[in-house]
């Protein structure tokens, strides 16, 4: 499926002195079969965009389409379903006795009969790597595991486009690994993946294309090379120095020394 | 943060704002045992009209004001109605079946109507002008004269404080928690009652979970940081009662007077 954002503003605690605009008209398209990153600094309005994505918040203007179709149109359950939605630390709202019977909750919710929710649970978990901790309580697991869980029962709804708000914050380094190859193997079946970090390296790792995000406005759209790589003037000053700083090593991975950084900063205060 | 109610700290810089918050807290006591001893609508106006003024100056505009009051009334609503349904004194003005509305009673409703909005406006008006943690540092002065009975007064101001700066953290815990189980298809608005309340454990589980952890860490942070209860603590506000709150007092007793008077 084809997820469109047209336009999208929106503005917290509306009419209040607290009012804060997240979103000064951001436009995106999510296209079938790609993974799509979205970067940013704290508060450039990366988690209010992504809510978006399923109308958990709805736009104060603009709007959202679902193969052109307006969002707001489609049955809310169905939109749920559809667009999966994994929050951050999504762990943080495990709540059933047993992994099984909290990844079970999603697909229950769906009304599937129990055969074909106990067949989900069992496929999420397995994609997950979480089958061993099945049976035990999602309160006693490691962060790894929880987070592992925790993404399984947004899985079992089977979405078209599953949304991953910094899924690998905080997470210990095979976890993330693993969840970058999960990445890579749903859109090998055909999932959009929309993945939210402000980790330039993992992004540039497994996205397709690569929105840069900047005090609720879109400041770049592009492939990760073109993002990263070729310095479009309007990106920020952070992607700049990245982008310097790897002109001479192109390849991910390869340390960069200090000099290295010190000289692009350099070029960056020519400019 | 999206929703205003009832006792939310309105931040706006103004003279009521700045007063000592121990006077508002005695003020506030005083004008609501004063309430009580008022028998006159007349009496009533003219202490309304006073705390109009005082709205007025502390720069809550009326609109968010009347917002913040709005839980009430409801109750104001309903002590009218019975008042003007079942009081049987004064001059009949209208008889139509079994209801009968007697002049008496509209006075009454009125009358209990007007004392219960300037209670609550009263105790609005305090914590709408007082930061919580000002409001529990008053309280904890207030009560350190009780300290001499081993009443632990610092330590229920703590809690207090504690309590009060974590409702809007465990508020924004509760949406995010609600909005990861609103993705899962959790529906919290279908159904009967009984359906509604079960359909909030997959909410109330795991934010019963983060409060307790929370509890924990916020205990480790405290200790580490060298907490170790009231003893020889140190103020990095120290509050000051100076002349205007002397006269913000006494200006309220007056007016309370003159309201028991008329």
């Amino acid at each position: 499926m084809r997820l469109e954002l047209k336009g999208v503003r929106y503005v917290y605690a509306a009419g209040t002195p607290f009012e804060v605009e997240a979103l000064r008209g951001v436009s995106l398209v999510v296209e079938p079969r790609e993974v799509l990153g979205i970067v940013g600094s704290t508060g450039s309005g990366k988690s209010t965009l992504v809510q978006h994505m399923n109308l958990l918040l709805t736009p104060t203007s603009g709007s959202v389409l679902v193969d052109g179709v307006d969002a707001r149109s489609l049955q809310k359950s169905e939109l749920r379903r559809r667009v999966g939605l994994v929050f951050q630390f999504p762990e943080a709202a495990l709540f059933a006795p047993t992994v099984e019977e909290d990844v079970a909750f999603a697909p229950r919710q769906l009304g599937l009969d129990e055969e074909e929710v106990q067949e989900r649970v069992t496929e999420s978990l397995r994609v997950l790597g979480a089958g061993e901790f099945a049976r035990r309580s999602p309160f006693a697991l490691s962060g790894g595991e929880k987070r592992r869980a925790a993404i399984a029962g947004v899985l079992a709804m089977r979405p078209e486009v599953l949304v991953l708000d910094e899924p690998t914050a905080g997470l210990d380094p095979a976890t993330r690994e693993d969840l970058l190859a999960l990445i890579l193997d749903l859109r090998e079946a055909g999932i959009s993946v929309v993945l939210v970090s402000h980790d330039l390296d993992e992004v540039a790792e497994v996205a397709d294309r690569v929105c840069v995000l900047h005090e609720g406005m879109l400041h770049a759209v592009g492939t990760p090379a073109e993002v990263f790589y070729k310095e479009p003037v309007q990106a920020p000053a952070t992607v700049r120095v990245v982008s310097l700083v790897k002109e001479s090593r192109p390849e991910i991975g390869d340390p960069v020394r200090f000099e290295e950084t010190l000289d692009a900063l350099r070029t960056l205060q020519g400019i | 943060m999206t929703s205003r109610s009832l006792g939310q700290f309105y931040p706006v810089a103004s003279p009521v704002h700045d007063l000592d918050p121990r006077a508002k807290i005695v003020a506030t006591a005083v004008f609501v045992v004063g309430l009580f001893l008022i028998d006159s609508t007349v009496g009533l106006l003219f202490v309304a009209a006073a705390l109009v003024a005082l709205v007025a100056v502390s720069r809550i505009p009326a609109g968010t004001f009347l917002r913040l009051l709005r839980p009430m009334f409801f109750i104001v609503a309903l002590t009218v109605l019975i008042q003007v349904l079942f009081s049987r004194e004064g001059a009949t003005l209208l008889e139509w079946g079994i209801l009968e509305i007697h002049s008496g009673g509209l006075r009454l409703g009125f009358f209990l109507a007007l004392r219960i909005l300037l209670l609550v406006s009263s105790a609005g008006l305090l914590t709408a002008t007082t930061a919580p943690v000002a409001l529990a540092d008053g309280i904890e002065d207030l009560l350190s004269p009780l300290k001499r009975v081993r009443f632990p007064a610092h330590e229920v101001a703590m809690m207090m404080t504690i309590a009060l700066r974590f409702i809007p953290t465990l508020g924004e815990e509760a949406e995010k928690i609600k909005g990861a189980q609103a993705a899962r298809g959790a529906d919290f608005s279908r159904g009967g009652p009984l359906r509604r309340a079960r359909s909030l454990v997959p909410v109330l589980v795991p934010l019963t979970v983060g409060a307790f952890r929370r509890a924990d860490e916020l205990a480790e942070a405290m200790e580490s940081r060298g907490y170790r209860g009231g003893e020889g603590r140190t103020r990095y506000r120290e509050l000051r009662f100076r002349k205007g709150d002397a006269f913000a007092l006494a200006a309220t007793v007056l007016v309370l007077l003159v309201g028991i008077l008329l």
